[in-house]
């Protein structure tokens, strides 16, 4: 330990010594984040550039488009899509918080099986579930209206689920849960005593549940509520089989079918603009919203007898689950064995031109693992950064990490295929390019994975390491790294789920002939072959059912 | 042998107003327990992560051993400093049992005797039986011995303490402080130790060092912090003093309780103040005395009286829990301590 065993000759020590002790200063911890800031400074650069190109292209774009859109759609295309994301994000809150209330607080019958029940339809995809529910109560031809035509002897009237109604009503169905989740761990860590302190304080149940719980369960509700909203705004297929026309469908069709790209990137500028000021609500909400935190004091709120209300809250509750979950299944798997049943229908889901099911499956599955693999090793760099050394740098590089949420998966495809064909053409018309999009849109499930499971692990632990010889790399891999492994996989987990379910970028993006399954259900249910895309769609919901039930498992109210 | 050498050192962070450490400077022979005490924020657990190697000290110099281990143009990481340490919150790894973690600092060594090491110190902490035990299934002061355990296993040149005992509660605090300090004395290991607790301090410590807004106020035996205070500060943290305005006459001090009659080193007519702490002030009822009782603190085997003073001044003094006195009551309060007292300049 002497001045010769110095670790770098004294030359070079001066100026080394200056630029440690500059990051220093910025920082609490020690150790030279400087490498680390420059990864995590590199995967910002990496998400931000396809946002920050759409935006250039969009107030780029001729003043003559700008006007075209301006006079004839800009405005109605943006009624529409505040409409349905209000009218879905005010349903998803209402259904999924009175759900998670039911199951956590009250007496309802089998609410352990409930919880399972809301939760799955996250394995759905929205117009899958749309699907279903289209080919069911079709104003013309619909199987409802069929039956109830054979029934009675005489058409009757049912409600179409087309236009904004069918598509409010669809989205609710397949956008609850995250309310549901959020609201639930909320309801669940909620101290019995907040509740008592208001019942000593003179006030009566109903008045204690909306002056004191609901607005201590604020932050849950609140993050779920702008999840649904962002999810609205980038969401392309149910619209588009519905016939409402929003931001996102508008651009797919500029995009494939006039193909006319500085409408497109008008379009999806004025969507992304949309988007950030939702993204910045909700990463302003997300810092309160610690409602899972237990403390050791904690004690379960008392359950609440729903006595003459069980009947009919048990049948709202079976009337949700039916819509959002049996309904969809069991009509899926009806269709499956329809189509396994009869040879020809078999054979073209088996074999369509060159391609069978078992390379859509395979698609699917390696586009969205890699996608998931890549993901969480660029959070980790940024998750580090940010956890570790906070700082305003660090955490304006974690909240740059964020876009992927504000910037639609149409949106994506655009960007991407202009940027690609410009800098990168030799990855145009790969899978590669499938696999960056859902990067891009996914990282931010993967940071915030990271971030939390990081913070679980003290400092301490590293510098315990540190002390007992090992160096910050050694550290790192032999403490930090297993302890933060499980909260690694289960953002890999989240991003595989909505990788698979990912529909309008894989249109765009996918070289021709490379379809997944998303992409086949997708094709066969918009030319009207329900049942050949049934057995395809059930086996996508059923493989996302696993990673969403990893997920659930790690959640408190499933345990 | 000098274990430890802390020359002028030195620590700013970026959002402190002053530095977290100022100009710290002192020496700890090999098989002593220095105790850096102080309140919150005064510098002490910055000066324990300066020596550990887990902060980069802006100036000054550390010397373990007779060795560099940080000065201008030498900064040596914490893994090549050879130190043991044990945190305030134990940071056990909580994927490696407790033979596991008692081994995580000996790896490169051959394997015997990395066995024959931890059961040595699974032995001596009393925790052989649980060798195969987690973490999270251990009891707190389980936790705080397997803590140990893994600091002394390599055999360091120094074994640094953060606030070991804080997350404990009190019984077991006493009982720990106890085990530890004789574990230490046995192993004749050199130990910086950390806390706020004053009595704490007392107990552990063979030296203190008081710390104060980055400072070292003073540095010294347990008995001469206390009797013998450096500083204003140092008189009120180690024994919660009071302080009584006085003037220096021949003689003495002549304060408002009467003469203190001690050798003053100051001329004649010095503004000064007097340290006094509750044992140091003695009373009897007196209708025409100099003070008032204002309350009674009942506690166990003393009552603590709070008294005022004609001047307005509130000073605490102790009576035997047999002798009860009411509120209200008229006394006469006279300086008796049996020891000089502390004495420092007004400070206006």
């Amino acid at each position: 330990m002497n001045r010769s065993d110095a670790p770098m000759p004294p030359a070079l020590v001066s100026p080394l010594q200056r630029l440690r002790a500059a990051s220093n200063r910025l920082t609490t911890r020690s150790a030279s984040p400087t490498l680390l800031a420059g990864l995590a400074g590199l995967v910002a650069l990496f998400l931000v550039v396809p946002l920050v190109y759409i935006f250039l292209r969009a107030v780029g774009a001729d003043g003559e488009a700008w006007q075209r859109l301006l006079q004839a759609r800009l405005w109605k295309l943006l009624g529409n899509t505040l409409l349905l994301m209000l009218a879905v994000t005010g349903g998803a809150l209402v259904t999924g918080a009175s759900m998670a209330w039911l199951t956590e607080r009250s007496d309802l019958p089998g609410r352990k099986y409930f919880r399972w029940m809301f939760a799955l339809p996250l394995a759905i995809p929205a117009y899958i579930g749309g699907i279903v529910h289209l080919a069911l109560l079709r104003p013309r031809g619909g199987m409802l209206p069929r039956l109830l035509e054979n029934l009675l002897g005489q058409p009757v009237y049912t409600p179409s689920p087309l236009g904004f109604w069918g598509a409010a009503f669809i989205l609710i169905l397949f956008t609850f849960p995250y309310v549901y989740l959020l609201s639930g761990a909320a309801f669940r860590s909620q101290h019995a005593s907040l509740e008592e302190a208001a019942r000593m304080l003179g006030y009566r149940p109903l008045r204690t549940f909306f002056s004191v719980t609901l607005p201590a369960m604020r932050p849950g509700l609140l993050a779920g509520a702008l999840l649904v909203a962002l999810d609205i705004l980038a969401e392309y297929g149910t619209v588009a089989l519905l016939r409402y026309e929003t931001f996102s469908s508008a651009i797919f069709v500029q995009l494939s079918g006039r193909y006319d790209r500085s409408a497109a990137a008008v379009l999806s500028g004025v969507l992304v603009g949309l988007a950030v000021i939702i993204l910045w609500a909700e990463l302003r909400s997300q810092g309160q919203a610690r409602f899972t935190q237990m403390e050791s004091s904690w004690r379960p709120a008392p359950t609440i007898r729903l006595g003459k209300w069980r009947i009919p809250a048990l049948l709202v509750a079976a009337g949700v689950t039916f819509t959002s979950l049996l309904v969809p299944v069991g009509v899926l798997a009806t269709w499956s064995i329809q189509a396994v049943l009869d040879p020809d229908t078999l054979r073209s889901v088996l074999h369509s031109g060159s391609m069978g099911f078992s390379n859509f499956a395979w698609n699917s599955l390696w586009t969205s693992f890699l996608a998931a693999l890549l993901a969480i090793t660029l959070s980790v760099p940024v998750a580090l950064f940010s956890v570790r050394h906070p700082s305003r740098i660090s955490r304006f590089i974690a909240r740059v990490c964020q876009v992927g949420y504000a910037i639609p998966g149409v949106v994506i495809a655009l960007s991407l295929v202009l940027l690609v064909n410009r800098t990168l053409p030799f990855l145009y018309a790969t899978p590669f390019i499938v696999v960056i999009a859902y990067v891009l849109r996914h990282m931010p499930q993967a940071v915030r994975a990271s971030e939390a499971a990081l913070n679980q692990v003290s400092p301490t632990l590293e510098e315990a390491a540190r002390v007992s010889g090992r160096t910050p790399v050694q550290a790192l891999l032999q403490v930090t790294f297993p302890l933060i492994l499980p909260g690694l996989l289960a953002g890999g987990a989240l991003v595989f789920l909505t990788s698979l379910k990912e529909l309008p970028a894989t249109l765009l993006l996918r070289p021709a002939g490379f379809d997944t399954l998303a992409v086949r259900v997708w094709m066969w249910a918009n030319d009207g072959f329900y049942v050949q895309a049934a057995p395809a769609a059930l086996f996508l919901v059923l493989i996302s059912a696993v990673p969403l039930s990893f997920l659930l498992r790690r959640e408190q109210i499933f345990k | 042998m000098i274990a430890l050498d802390v020359q002028h050192l030195s620590k700013r962070f970026y959002s402190g107003q002053y530095p977290a450490v100022n100009d710290v400077s002192f020496a700890m022979q090999q098989g002593e327990i220095l105790v850096l005490v102080g309140p919150s924020g005064c510098g002490k657990t910055t000066t324990l992560r300066l020596i550990a190697g887990l902060e980069r000290p802006d100036s000054g110099e550390i010397y373990l051993d007779g060795q560099v281990a940080a000065s201008r143009e030498i900064f040596l990481p914490p893994e090549q400093r050879g130190i043991g340490m044990v945190f305030q919150d134990h940071a056990l790894f909580p994927h490696l049992n407790v033979y596991d973690n008692i081994a995580f600092g000996l790896r490169g060594r051959p394997s015997v005797e990395i066995r024959q090491t931890v059961h040595e110190l699974l032995n001596m902490v009393g925790l052989e039986p649980l060798a195969k035990r987690y973490p999270h299934a251990l009891s707190g002061g389980e936790r705080q011995r397997v803590a140990l355990a893994r600091a002394l296993a390599p055999h360091p040149v120094l074994v640094l303490m953060d606030e070991p005992f804080s997350s404990l509660d009190t019984d077991l605090r006493l009982e720990m402080r106890e085990q530890v300090r004789s574990l230490l004395k046995a192993m004749n290991a050199s130990v910086v130790f950390v806390t706020h607790d004053q009595e704490e301090a007392l107990y552990m410590g063979d030296r203190l060092a008081v710390f104060q807004q980055g400072r070292l106020e003073q540095l010294g035996t347990p008995e001469q912090v206390f009797q013998n205070s450096a500083t204003r500060f140092v008189a009120e943290f180690m024994g919660n003093s009071a302080f009584l305005s006085g003037e220096v006459i021949p003689g003495g001090i002549q304060t408002e309780v009467g003469l203190v009659s001690q050798p003053v080193n100051l001329p004649t007519g010095s503004r000064v103040e007097l340290a006094v702490r509750v044992d140091d002030l003695d009373f009897y009822p007196d209708p025409t005395g100099n003070a008032v009782i204002v309350e009674r603190i009942f506690r166990g085997v003393q009552n603590v009286y709070r008294l005022r003073l004609d001047s307005g001044l509130t000073l605490q003094a102790f009576k035997e829990h047999i002798t009860m006195l009411p509120v209200g009551q008229r006394i006469q309060a006279k300086l008796n301590p049996g020891h000089p007292l502390n004495v420092f300049l007004a400070s206006h």
